[in-house]
Formats: structure tokens, C-alpha cells, sequence
């Protein structure tokens, strides 16, 4: 029974179902007049609606031929929307697999340029970017898909590192007002990769504790000015995904401090491997250190993360260990091995708006256990683009550390907590050099307190990047 | 819906031709279940059979399908009653809908309270979302797309719409201040006839 009345509900509200007998006698002008309103329907291109009327005109008048040929006809093309409605319904669910393969089946069905835009889509997501890519390509040619189609076509030029193209599939995408809001920021950062990037920072600032001195001390014997300026490259022949070098390079300058002057070297290479919106990388590298002017430290190691989506976050998860060489007789007792990983999760709170969250937990063994320490703590970070061209980050954190033994110096195994905040602005001038301000601030309680302090430390800086 | 569905319990109350009563209740009971496929043909039906009121609960069927451009065109020749604020909430959304930004938001701003304090509301909502869109200098490329969209629908044979997305691209480039293309909008748009106003 439950079977026969779903049957009628369904057949109720579907008009190739077969015609109920009529009940009583025919009415050609009624018919007609359905008929007048189905044609025009279905020049407009409204199936769903023309067959209706259609239906109507036939329930009224079972001997109108015209009717029945059209409504014929349309059923048979709705035949072939079915399969792109259960892609709709697939892609809804999130089961991008089934979807393309539904669309795919419109597609075949005679669909059209709306089952390959959403298939190219569906492709995308899944990493299958040459297939993807034909599709895109297949929806472009309708005027109607243009600029949606150009839009994923860039985010596959980014993909595959090409920042040109990428630049120029977001400007055409812009040209659609919905997409120009997402398609101008998408197009400056285009321009800022490509398969190789260079990028450059010179920042100034002062820093209200550049010693780390304990609380309590004149803030005037420990704050310094300062001016840092870094340098970096990343190489990636292969684009997204495949292998990489990175170098940098950086410089700092205390003012008043110049036992705190140093510069460093830093080099890496790795592998990305990345399909659709799941990557997983590692790398292996080193780093050179001075301080003061003499070498301070020398370090190697390794690096990896992953990330893959589930639902309306994003999950990663990474790990780092170090081995790390300090010289000099007063920084030779912190040699060891550092180490550390970070589980997290990140969602979108509003189109412009992502939000972090994530557990870090570290641990540095060094020769001497009364400086060897655990550290943990969680920490959340919030990106909020601010259009037309500035990004704003707020970050805060707290940690706790832990060191393993008395330490004899102290006579106390030392036990610190930190409350770390961070807000920084990017606001861009032109495609590639922005405008950098931040304000850094720690406050540090520990159980010694000669390790008691706070900091504040605000930079303003100009940064250049370029995608070649 | 409730205003609408009384103003059409009052059409139905006037005299017209036989069968169009039937129609427009059939299409009233449509909409309200949310059936519009079946409304726009019962409110098209009675519009043939003389229902002239009929075509704004067609074009207001129309917006609730998705057929944003259809339904500015069939609202442009609708004759409702000048009081109908849902159905002024409903132009105003098919303007919205296709990205008719200036259109929606004028409209908007006539529905007022009129329509009822949920509706108000909405109407509130997609003005802020508009006014939020609109509050930067409108770029070039918006100018083009404008542009482009009345060349391709007055190519089309469809001029309601072209002279909409040309008064469209009138006002944006209006909003530069490099004028960039007024002059050739507004001469697009003088070589289209007139729009008709909201009502």
C-alpha cells in the first residue's frame, strides 16, 4: 500500500507519467490554452514547466496530437537531465566521485556545458586536473559558463604553479561582477607564484625587550630599535606538486644591542605531493647561524606535514626534528636534538574570514637534563581578508614548558608558561610589494625569575614578492 | 505570502472570463505549496484568458524558479496594482537575482514596510549585501560586463533586459571617477526604448 500511494505521489508530481483516463468530456479550448503556454514554455527552454503544461493540455483534451508529439519529446530529453540532477544531488552530498561520473553520464546524454562545467569542478576537487582541465575548457565555450569556467582553470594554472595563467584566468573570471570580489585577490596572489618565487622583506621596529630582561628592570636598560631585512626563493619545476629547493637568507641589526646582531643562511629541498585539497610534503634541511658576529649555530633535519579535508574543515598535522649544533663555549650546552609536530584544524567562518586552531607540543634534549624541556600548548590563528587589497591576522597562544632536572644554578627545576599574541596587516601596494605592520607581544612567567618578562614589539615593513 | 495570496483572494472576487477564476486560485494554491512550475502555468493560462493581473504572479513564479531574467522582463509588462508591496519585493529580487544591483536595490528601498515585517527585513538584508558590494569605486571590468550583457540581450531581441543591464552599466560608470565608457553606455542606452518605471 505504502509502495502504491509513493507511486502516486511520485507519478503526481511528474508529468511523463502516464495520463490519468478523463473524466469527464473533452475540452480543446481549455487544452489550447495549456498548449499556447506549454509552447511558449518550451522555447524558453523550460522543460520541466513546458512538459506540465503540456501534460495539462492532454488531461483535458487526450486527442490534442500536438500536445502528445511535444510532450514525447521533452520526456525524452528529461530522460537525459536525470543523470545531471543525481550529479547535483551526488555533489550536494559531497561525493565528487559519483557526481562526475553522473555528470559525466549528462554529459554523454547530451547535458551540455553545464554537466562540464560542474563535472571540470568535481575533477578539480579531486585532483584529476587533466580531465578537469578538458571540461573547463568544454564549459568556456558557453557564454553563460565563461568566467565560472575560467575561474577554476586558474585555480588549476595555480595548482600546477603557473602564475601567469593563473593571473590571466582570474582577471577574465573578474569580469563577472559575482566573482570579481573573489577573482581580484585570487589574481594578485596568481602573480605572486609560479615555479619560481622570490621574495624580499626589509622591516623596522622596536622591541621594548630585545634582552629578555626579567620584569621589574627599567624598561630603558633592555629596549632597542632594530632593522631585519630577509630574502627567500622556492623552486618548483613541477608546480604544485612534485619536488622543491628552497634558500633564504636574513639580517639583523639591534641598534643599541650589537651582541645581538646576527645573520643566517637556510637551505632546503623536498617533495610535495599533492591531488585535490590533500597534500602531504617533506623536506630535508639546513641552517646556519651567527650571533654577535661569531657563528652561533649550525643545524639540519627534517621536516613533514599533511592536510586533507573532512566535511567544512581542513585537518593537518606536521612534525619537525632537528639536530642542532650551537657554538661557542656559552651556547655549547644547548646542542641536541629538538623536536616537535602539531595537530590542527581549520574551517571558514565566512568567505573571507578562516579560522585555525591547533595543539603544538615540543621537546628539546641537549646534554645537560636541567635545560633539556617539554613544551605544549594550544594555539589559534584568524586570517580575515579586508577588500579590496589588505589581509589582517590575529594569533594567540599559550604554552607551557617544563624542564626534566634541578637545575643547580637555580636551585629549582625551572617551569615556564608564556601567553603569546601576535596581530599583523598586510596592505598591498601594487601586484607584488606590500606594506607589512605587526605588533608581537609575550609575557613570560617562570618559576625563576630571573625568566619572568614581557615583551612588545611592533614592525613596520615593505615586502616584495614575484612569481617567475 | 499571506498579502499575497488576500490580493489574489480579491482578483478572484472581480469579474472576468469564465475559467480565468479558476486558474488564478489554481496557481494561488500552486505557489503556496511551493509548486511553482504549476503556478506559472496556471497564472499564464489565466493571463491568456484575460487575467491581466495574472502576469505579476507569473513573473513572481518566475523568481521563485530561478528565471531572474525572465521574470524583470515579464514584471516590466505586468500590470499590478501600484500597492503590492510583495510583489515589488518580488521585482525587486529578479532584479537582485540578475545581477540588476542598482535596480534591486531602488526597488528595495520602495518596498519599505510595506510588504510586511518579515519581508522588511529581507529587504533590509539584501540592501545592506548591496550596499556592501557597491560601496568600492566599481571597476572597469564590472563597466564591460555590463556593457556586454546589454549588447548580447539587445542581440538577442530582448531590449527590456538590454536597456536594464545598459541603465546598469550608466550608473556604475557614473560611479568612477574616470566616467570610463558613460558616454557610450548612456548612448547604448538612448538607442533602447525607455524603461518603464517600478511599477
Amino acid at each position: 500500500m505504502t509502495g502504491l500511494l509513493l507511486a502516486l505521489a511520485l507519478a503526481a508530481g511528474d508529468p511523463c507519467a502516464p495520463l490519468p483516463p478523463l473524466a469527464g468530456a473533452p475540452d480543446p479550448a481549455a487544452a489550447g490554452a495549456y498548449r499556447k503556454v506549454a509552447d511558449e514554455e518550451r522555447r524558453a527552454g523550460a522543460i520541466e514547466t513546458a512538459a506540465l503544461a503540456y501534460r495539462e493540455a492532454l488531461a483535458r483534451d487526450p486527442s490534442d496530437q500536438a500536445s502528445r508529439l511535444a510532450l514525447d519529446a521533452l520526456c525524452r530529453e528529461r530522460g537525459a537531465a536525470a543523470p545531471f540532477q543525481r550529479g547535483l544531488e551526488e555533489m550536494e552530498a559531497g561525493d565528487l566521485g559519483a557526481a562526475a561520473r553522473s555528470f559525466e553520464d549528462a554529459r554523454a546524454a547530451g547535458a551540455g556545458a553545464s554537466a562540464a562545467l560542474l563535472e571540470g569542478v568535481c575533477r578539480y576537487e579531486l585532483g584529476e586536473d587533466d580531465q578537469a582541465r578538458e571540461r573547463l575548457r568544454e564549459a568556456r565555450e558557453d557564454p553563460t559558463h565563461h568566467e565560472a569556467a575560467d575561474l577554476y582553470l586558474g585555480f588549476l594554472a595555480l595548482r600546477e604553479g603557473d602564475g601567469d595563467a593563473a593571473a590571466l584566468a582570474f582577471d577574465a573570471a573578474g569580469h563577472d561582477p559575482r566573482l570579481s570580489t573573489l577573482a581580484a585577490p585570487l589574481s594578485r596572489l596568481a602573480r605572486r607564484t609560479g615555479r619560481l618565487v622570490l621574495a624580499a622583506l626589509v622591516a623596522s621596529g622596536w622591541d621594548s625587550n630585545a634582552q629578555l630582561a626579567p620584569s621589574g628592570t627599567p624598561i630603558d636598560t633592555s629596549n632597542d630599535g632594530q632593522l631585519d631585512a630577509a630574502a627567500s626563493a622556492l623552486y618548483r619545476p613541477l608546480g604544485e606538486s612534485g619536488p622543491f629547493l628552497s634558500g633564504r637568507g636574513l639580517f639583523h641589526q639591534q641598534l643599541r644591542f650589537g651582541d645581538l646582531d646576527s645573520w643566517g643562511l637556510a637551505g632546503a629541498a623536498g617533495w610535495q605531493l599533492r591531488r585535490g585539497r590533500r597534500a602531504l610534503w617533506a623536506e630535508y634541511g639546513y641552517e646556519y647561524r651567527t650571533l654577535g658576529g661569531s657563528p652561533f649555530l649550525s643545524a639540519h633535519g627534517l621536516r613533514a606535514a599533511g592536510w586533507a579535508p573532512a566535511g567544512p574543515f581542513t585537518l593537518s598535522a606536521s612534525y619537525f626534528v632537528r639536530f642542532e649544533s650551537y657554538q661557542g663555549t656559552l651556547y655549547q650546552p644547548f646542542s641536541g636534538t629538538y623536536q616537535g609536530g602539531e595537530p590542527s584544524a581549520s574551517a571558514l567562518l565566512s568567505p573571507r574570514m578562516r579560522l585555525l586552531l591547533g595543539y603544538r607540543l615540543s621537546r628539546d634534549g641537549v646534554g645537560l637534563p636541567q635545560l633539556s624541556f617539554v613544551e605544549h600548548g594550544p594555539h589559534a590563528r584568524l586570517g580575515i581578508d579586508v577588500p579590496p587589497r589588505a589581509r589582517l591576522f590575529v594569533e594567540a597562544g599559550v604554552s607551557w614548558r617544563g624542564y626534566d632536572a634541578l637545575d643547580p644554578q637555580l636551585a629549582l627545576t625551572r617551569s615556564d608558561t608564556y601567553l603569546d599574541g601576535a596581530v599583523a596587516l598586510e596592505w598591498d601596494l601594487s601586484a607584488r610589494t606590500f606594506l607589512r605592520a605587526s605588533i608581537e607581544a609575550r609575557r613570560a612567567w617562570s618559576n625563576a625569575a630571573a625568566f619572568t618578562y614581557f615583551r612588545l614589539a611592533p614592525t613596520v615593513g615593505l615586502g616584495w614578492v614575484a612569481g617567475l | 505570502m499571506t498579502v499575497f495570496l488576500l490580493a489574489l483572494d480579491l482578483l478572484l472576487a472581480t469579474p472576468g472570463q469564465p475559467g480565468m477564476e479558476e486558474h488564478l486560485a489554481a496557481g494561488a494554491r500552486a505557489f503556496r505549496e511551493g509548486r511553482y512550475e504549476s503556478a506559472l502555468v496556471e497564472f499564464r493560462v489565466a493571463q491568456a484568458l484575460g487575467a491581466t493581473d495574472a502576469a505579476g504572479y507569473a513573473a513572481a513564479s518566475l523568481v521563485k524558479l530561478g528565471r531572474a531574467e525572465e521574470a524583470v522582463e515579464a514584471f516590466a509588462v505586468a500590470h499590478e496594482s501600484s500597492d503590492d508591496a510583495l510583489l515589488g519585493y518580488y521585482r525587486a529580487i529578479a532584479c537582485y537575482d540578475a545581477r540588476l544591483y542598482l535596480c534591486g536595490d531602488r526597488l528595495l528601498g520602495e518596498v519599505g514596510e510595506r510588504a510586511g515585517p518579515r519581508i522588511a527585513e529581507q529587504a533590509r538584508k539584501t540592501r545592506a549585501a548591496i550596499a556592501s558590494e557597491l560601496s568600492r569605486e566599481p571597476s572597469r571590468a564590472s563597466v564591460d560586463w555590463y556593457l556586454a550583457r546589454c549588447a548580447e540581450r539587445r542581440a538577442d531581441g530582448r531590449p527590456v533586459l538590454a536597456g536594464a543591464y545598459c541603465d546598469e552599466a550608466v550608473a556604475l560608470a557614473g560611479k568612477r571617477g574616470d566616467r570610463y565608457r558613460l558616454a557610450e553606455a548612456a548612448a547604448q542606452r538612448a538607442a533602447l526604448p525607455a524603461a518603464s518605471g517600478p511599477r
